[in-house]
């Protein structure tokens, strides 16, 4: 009767994981290490519906987080402390420009999914005024 | 539509359309997911027959029957194609459309209190 809420959840709660993934991912967009290590890897979520054959609509899971590239971007930074001996360091390949995009696209489907749960409460509180003289 | 029909009528429509609330809610909730094709349900056209060729025998099990489709509009580039504004759209009337057969159906509780009441 209510699953309604439940799958919104699943949505509000995929929205949650990516922004998590994604404030990660630029936290350590500076995040520089020697070029005998590998570099940061960004996260990325991967995401697909609960029931594809759309019998019984249940929402939407997170199936699995893939990783960005291990090898990042070797670039020259010889003051570093970290710099190997020709001066390079290992530096993350984190497109700042695509992490925001990634914020907003989670940002507004957590919205659109608690503007569902409330049309649901107003339904439901309608349904529960039945008999009442 | 003789009167021991309505309240069965009523309770297809309100089991149909908050059927509809979910596979709106699952479009929503898979909105950003690559490859998602969105759902539409239509159970007007099923119960409007079934309330006017052979009712008895069709309403009761009309709401088990009533069964999603696909929109096919237009995919996305990452091929998905749920659109946010038609859903909200779809989403509203629905609500709508809910407490329109809540009020019809209170309608009736009332008069059969009046009944019992004998006022």
């Amino acid at each position: 009767m209510f699953d309604i809420f439940g799958i919104s959840g699943t949505g509000v709660s995929l929205s949650q994981t990516w922004m998590d993934a994604v404030s990660d991912n630029i936290a350590n967009i500076n995040t520089v290490k020697r070029t005998s290590e590998s570099a940061f890897q960004a996260r990325y979520v991967e995401a697909a519906p609960v029931d594809s054959t759309g019998a019984n609509p249940s929402g939407v899971a997170v199936t699995g987080v893939a990783l960005g590239s291990a090898n990042g971007l070797v670039v020259s930074d010889p003051n570093n402390p970290l710099a190997d001996a020709n001066g390079m360091v290992r530096r993350p390949d984190i497109d700042l420009g695509d992490q925001m995009t990634q914020l907003m696209m989670a940002q507004r489907g957590y919205q659109a999914n608690l503007a569902v749960v409330q049309r649901a409460t107003d339904a439901y509180t309608a349904a529960l005024q039945l008999g009442k003289a | 539509m003789t009167d021991g029909l309505i309240i069965p009528a009523i309770k297809v429509a309100l089991d149909g359309l908050q059927q509809r609330q979910r596979v709106i809610a699952d479009n929503v909730a898979n909105i950003n997911t690559p490859g998602f094709q969105a759902r539409t349900l239509d159970f007007e056209n099923a119960l409007s027959s079934a309330v006017s060729t052979d009712p008895r025998a069709s309403i009761d099990t009309l709401s088990s029957t009533i069964t999603s489709g696909f929109t096919g509009d237009p995919s996305r580039q990452d091929g998905n194609n749920v659109s946010l504004e038609k859903e909200t759209l779809n989403g509203t009337e629905t609500n709508l459309r809910f407490s329109m057969a809540l009020r019809a159906i209170d309608g009736r509780f009332a008069t059969m209190r009046d009944v019992l009441k004998g006022s």
